[in-house]
């Protein structure tokens, strides 16, 4: 089993600063409805206290998967193990594993930065850097070694088009990205985030802050997303869930109660609990 | 899918909203069922009064299918229900059209009523006796399976409609035959299967109720089955 990251024989989305290039929605791979993610009774503990019992999931790639449940569930938990961002909270430590395409993510083999760099995230609050709209794309980029003008040029072309923004920034690229509008900056986090061609998008409640017309821009974004990227969300929002992904995970107490296509989850789902959840019928 | 009881809604307003619309569709359930009986009761005594009475009182059914729509159209656009109670709220629009329907049959089954009335009795309305009693009892059961969520009962329900098209189509060859024999009455007997074809489009309707309990509680589509 290879745990080369950077192999491109392992993963058809390579990423090096040889062959990096803007993504292209029309990158057409062949859709794989193959398992992708796969979580192996993954136990998580932040110090002494076990946050998540031994889950156990299989999330298919190319598609939006997103998570659900109550505060403190552990749904984010799981979600920041994907890109190992847990690793910078003191005194964390896992059990069991976590694979993609095969290779554990926890392998000593693995670089952290290059497993980020395949994995692109988006938070909560919008996190534009302190610096140009253009610069914010190419950021990734640069530090990766990219200094190709042209090349940067068409990345931010292409990046601000996936994320539905190019026609309303085109005319200020080099202005402050600190002066767009909150949906805006989520965008363009969101541009910022495909610009150094992940394969994965973690998404953790990107439009808790956003009004519904934004919202509903970031919502159409993901739809469009998934034909290249295998997207997890966070969400609190039943029916943000319920519009953008196909498959849903609900946690309680850091146990994964349910997980099934999203149209049986909020149709006729197996648990009583996680009715109860989607119902309102909780706490 | 699971079977056990759930707890209250979290939104108080929303538990509220949806016993109302539960409340409104056995309502309208009760009236109907009242205009059913005032029909037969019309056609059995030969008194008009009961049939007008099952007319003008649908009107009334009318305002609550009207209402039914209205609260579920509202429960959906303010709480935006999932899973079983998105079904309930379904189901319920979908039940009070078909209690609708219930009712213009009593309605049909009424002015038919008045017309039999005017000529004397025959004694072939014994004819329908059968008919009368499985579909009233098929709109009953339907109901009380909803008010009960027995989605147990709401499955019987469907056998026992194709007794009921056995039983009209029995009670309807043999007025065609006595028609036959007898052509003075022939527009009575014409009346008798009229309603007779009520009756079995009564049953229709409680097997429609039925699917839609049964969509309700488990969640199973049985609509179409065995075709």
């Amino acid at each position: 089993m290879s745990n080369d990251y950077t192999s491109s024989e392992a993963h058809p989305i390579q990423v090096s600063h040889e062959t990096a290039r803007p993504y292209e929605l029309t990158d057409v791979v062949s859709p794989s409805k193959t398992n992708f993610i796969k979580v192996d009774d993954f136990r998580f503990f932040y110090g002494k206290k076990e946050v998540l019992h031994g889950i156990n999931l299989e999330i298919p790639s190319r598609r939006v998967t997103s998570f659900i449940g109550p505060s403190g569930c552990g749904k984010s938990t799981l979600l920041r193990n994907f890109n190992r961002m847990n690793e910078l909270i003191p005194g964390v430590r896992h059990e069991g594993d976590i694979t993609i395409h095969g290779t554990s993510i926890f392998d000593p083999s693995v670089e952290v930065i290059a497993l980020r760099r395949r994995i692109g995230m988006v938070f909560q609050k919008s996190n534009p850097f302190p610096m140009s709209i253009y610069g914010n794309i190419v950021y990734p980029l640069r530090i990766a070694g990219q200094g190709d003008r042209s090349m940067l040029d068409e990345t931010v072309e292409r990046c601000l088009r996936s994320a539905a923004l190019w026609d309303e920034v085109k005319d200020r690229l080099h202005e402050s990205a600190l002066g767009l509008s909150g949906g805006q900056m989520q965008r363009l986090c969101i541009a910022r985030a495909i610009a150094s061609r992940p394969e994965i998008l973690l998404m953790d409640e990107p439009c808790s802050a956003l009004d519904p017309i934004a919202t509903a821009k970031v919502e159409e974004l993901i739809i469009e997303l998934k034909r290249n990227f295998t997207i997890i969300i966070v969400t609190h929002n039943m029916h943000q869930a319920s519009r953008v992904s196909e498959l849903t995970a609900f946690f309680y107490l850091g146990n994964l109660v349910e997980f099934d296509e999203t149209r049986k989850i909020f149709t006729n789902p197996s648990k009583l609990q996680t009715e109860e959840y989607i119902t309102g019928r909780f706490g | 899918m699971h079977t056990e009881p759930s707890r209250p809604h979290t939104l108080t307003d929303f538990t509220t909203a949806l016993d109302q619309l539960r409340g409104s569709v056995l309502t309208m359930a009760s009236l109907t069922k009242k205009n059913l009986q005032n029909s037969i009761q019309g056609l059995f005594l030969r008194d008009d009064d009961f049939c007008n009475h099952s007319i003008a009182d649908d009107e009334e059914i009318d305002l609550l299918e009207i209402q039914i729509d209205r609260e579920g159209i509202d429960v959906m656009s303010r709480f935006q229900p999932v899973a079983k109670d998105l079904r309930e709220v379904i189901s319920s629009i979908k039940i009070g059209a078909n209690i609708e329907r219930v009712a213009d049959q009593a309605v049909n089954i009424a002015r038919r009523a008045r017309k039999l009335n005017e000529h004397p009795e025959l004694h072939e309305l014994h004819l329908l006796d059968q008919v009368i009693k499985l579909s009233l009892e098929m709109f009953e059961d339907a109901i009380r399976a909803f008010a009960e969520r027995n989605a147990s009962l709401a499955v019987e329900l469907k056998a026992r409609d194709k007794i009921l098209d056995r039983l009209n189509k029995e009670a309807t060859d043999e007025l065609i035959n006595r028609m036959q024999d007898d052509s003075r009455n022939l527009p009575a007997f014409l009346n008798m299967i009229f309603i007779s074809r009520c009756l079995e489009r009564i049953g229709d309707h409680a097997a429609n109720i039925a699917e839609d309990v049964v969509f309700a509680v488990r969640a199973e589509d049985i609509r179409h089955l065995g075709k």
